[in-house]
């Protein structure tokens, strides 16, 4: 019976039936419960199209499950559970709604077949999800979470407008790999680079995750921007120019992470590079580097949403997740640190952590098609990763100078979640096969040869090596309270500053022409009246016996003059 | 919620106690040296395997290592330059944006480890 069920429809009754059970445990068995089911479900389903909905004259695909589809849609799954089970004490019902409407968004956008259900679960996990900013319920998060909306559902408007294009270009609305070239393509193109922060459309990521509340930004951090790398892989493999954005991508947020106070927001812009593995992935679009775009997707969400329930378990006993205000936590937070630490490993790609054997993949595809300076730039950024989020993010918080907090450790449930999340980091860098097997394509790599190992602690341990020299000579840059100017700065200073320079000399000219307007209309109404109003001087001269008298004159002189001629 | 209490260590959990090893005198230097030998080790390493070099450049005897040491410390010295250009007040998007404003208290549990 289960399989005549889509996936997402299971989080969605579960998430209309949430208001009516009563607070507490039940409703936190039930977010547990779901994503369980789920899991098994999708577990257990047969591969192939299996729920068709006629739509207005279209056949919706609701259900294509393929070997691509369902190992997103199993992590979906999996992050779901493992944060609402890090978001166990949280009694708000909109939080507990919306990630369970997100959830199942995302995954009926995996295993949409068509474009229009694609688009409207596309819309729904921008919806659902702003509500785990505003839960936050400050003016702060509010217009955070506005400026969040508009960019997700400016990327859904995109998205509709490439779809209606296609069907009037085609006739058809399947969603499957497509030649970017006509407008339709660019578009659903553009609208999927937006959801996965490409370069120059990114920061709505790093503006929003970290304004929402501690446990929404670790359900955040897992959906939206895998669920776009997904519709890549899907629409657009092979398509070269993703090799590049995907470089870029891994690229510019190191430099903005390392300098980054907020440390959610340094984790944001550390999912940012993280993506530019996948899309280089995408973009190179072999089997292996596909296999290395999926596999490295399912590790990363996870050690994400491990690094991000770290930081916000320090922040749900602190209040803040500045690197400035924080540091020496490991004293009374130490099992905390040991999980941030293991994630920290898992993104640096240590061998024996999950980051290793799956970012591997893609390393060795790009370096197999023979892309040296891409492959250049991903051996660079596996540097930075490991100064923003391998160093940085657990130095300054429970290490480095003392900040003299000394808050108790996390409660039970967030403890539980960090453990089990660092436990599937450590068992899919150890034992990768299961994984592997999960993948779209079948897996001949081998990542524990000793050339792999010894090369990559090499690059791990020399920049490690160079961050104690830098921090020593004190040439390491200081955590200090600021902010950063990102592309945000577009819209949140430079536009409005613009709009309100030009508004004066704009203003100004209407108002002159307003003056102009009534002293001169003014000025010609009163010369009219002056002259031809009842004491004006025409009418002055023009009574009626007068006009009478003119009158007989000229008459008189014309009779004379017709009389003399 | 800095503790204005003198630290009592022995209440700490015990990982934590024992995490306090890394605080003694000397101790970080220790740590900096055993860094420095696994690199030597591992640079020796690069000896030891026949490598299946995708480039030229791989052949390079610790090339690995070279390029990571060079790379992180050019990523540091570029971020640091960055900053002076793009650094600005935490209040530069006005007092009500997130940066600035305190996180919600209901929202937290904020307890001292010897509560």
């Amino acid at each position: 019976m289960l399989e005549q069920i889509p996936t997402a429809f299971l989080y969605f009754l579960a998430a209309l039936a949430l208001p009516v059970l009563p607070r507490g445990a039940i409703r936190g068995v039930v977010l547990l419960a779901i994503p369980a089911i789920a899991a098994l479900q999708v577990w257990s389903l047969p591969l192939g199209n299996l729920v068709q909905l006629e739509f207005f004259g279209f056949s919706l695909d609701l259900m294509r499950v393929d070997k691509l589809s369902r190992v997103f849609a199993l992590i979906f799954c999996i992050a779901a559970f493992l944060g609402n089970l890090y978001a166990w004490h949280v009694r708000d019902i909109v939080q507990q709604v919306a990630a369970l409407m997100y959830a199942g968004a995302a995954i009926g956008a995996v295993f949409a077949g068509d474009l229009i259900t694609l688009f409207f679960y596309w819309e729904g996990t921008a919806i659902s999800s702003v509500f785990l900013i505003w839960a936050r319920r400050t003016v702060g998060s509010f217009h955070t979470g506005m400026r969040y909306l508009i960019i997700q559902v400016g990327s859904g408007v995109i998205l509709l407008a490439g779809v209606i294009l296609m069907y009037v270009d085609t006739g058809s609305i399947a969603f499957e790999r497509m030649e970017l070239g006509s407008p339709a393509t660019w578009l659903i193109f553009l609208s999927f680079g937006i959801k996965c922060a490409f370069p120059l459309l990114h920061n709505w990521l790093q503006d929003s995750y970290p304004a929402a509340t501690v446990t929404g930004t670790v359900i955040l951090s897992a959906f939206t921007t895998k669920l776009a790398v997904y519709a890549l892989a899907r629409g657009f493999a092979g398509t070269e120019i993703l090799i590049y954005i995907g470089a870029i991508m891994t690229l510019f947020p190191i430099f903005f992470a390392e300098i980054e106070n907020d440390l959610r927001r340094v984790l944001a812009y550390s999912l940012n590079n993280q993506l530019g593995f996948m899309v280089v992935g995408i973009g190179i679009g072999t089997e292996m580097s596909l296999n290395g775009t999926a596999s490295h997707a399912f590790a990363h969400i996870l050690y994400k949403a491990l690094l991000f329930m770290s930081v916000g378990a320090v922040m749900f006993r602190t209040g803040t997740s500045k690197a400035s205000e924080l540091g020496g936590l490991y004293r009374t937070m130490p099992r905390t640190a040991m999980f941030c630490l293991v994630g920290a490993a898992s993104i640096s790609a240590f061998p024996l952590f999950s980051g290793f054997v799956t970012k591997s993949l893609v390393m060795s595809a790009t370096a197999e098609e023979n892309y040296p300076w891409i492959w250049a730039i991903m051996l660079f950024a596996s540097a930075g990763v490991l100064s923003h989020s391998g160093i940085k993010i657990p130095y300054f918080t429970f290490f480095a100078h003392d900040s003299g907090k000394r808050p108790k450790e996390a409660p039970v449930h967030m403890q539980l979640a960090m453990g089990i999340t660092a436990a599937l980091c450590i068992l899919i860098g150890i034992f990768p096969e299961p994984l592997y097997a999960l993948l779209p394509y079948e897996v001949e790599y081998q990542p524990y040869t000793v050339g792999h190992v010894v090369t990559q602690l090499q690059l791990l341990c020399f920049a490690l090596l160079a961050f104690c020299f830098l921090m020593r000579t004190g040439i390491h840059p200081a955590e200090i309270r600021a902010i950063n100017l990102d592309t945000d700065w577009t819209y949140r200073r430079m536009l409005p500053r613009l709009i309100q320079w030009l508004s004066g000399p704009v203003g100004g000219i209407f108002k002159g022409i307003e003056i102009l307007k009534t002293t001169w209309l003014k000025g010609m109404i009163i010369t009219l009246y002056h002259s031809f109003g009842p004491q004006g001087r025409t009418s002055q001269f023009w009574p009626t016996g007068a006009m009478v008298l003119w009158i007989a004159v000229l008459l008189g002189i014309t009779l004379m003059v017709s009389y003399a001629s | 919620m800095a503790n204005k209490k003198p630290d009592n260590p022995d209440r700490f959990p015990p990982l934590g106690r024992a995490l306090l090893w890394v605080d003694g005198p000397g101790n970080v230097d220790k740590i900096v040296y055993a860094l420095a030998g696994v690199c030597v080790v591992l640079f020796l390493a690069d000896f030891t395997y026949k490598k299946h070099p995708y480039f030229t450049a791989e052949e390079i005897p610790g090339f690995y290592g070279i390029y990571g040491f060079v790379m992180f410390s050019a990523l540091i010295l570029v971020a640091k330059t960055l900053r002076f250009f793009i650094k600005r007040p935490e209040n530069y998007y006005g007092d009500k944006a997130i940066d600035r404003e305190e996180y919600p208290v209901d929202e937290l549990d904020e307890v001292d480890y010897d509560a």
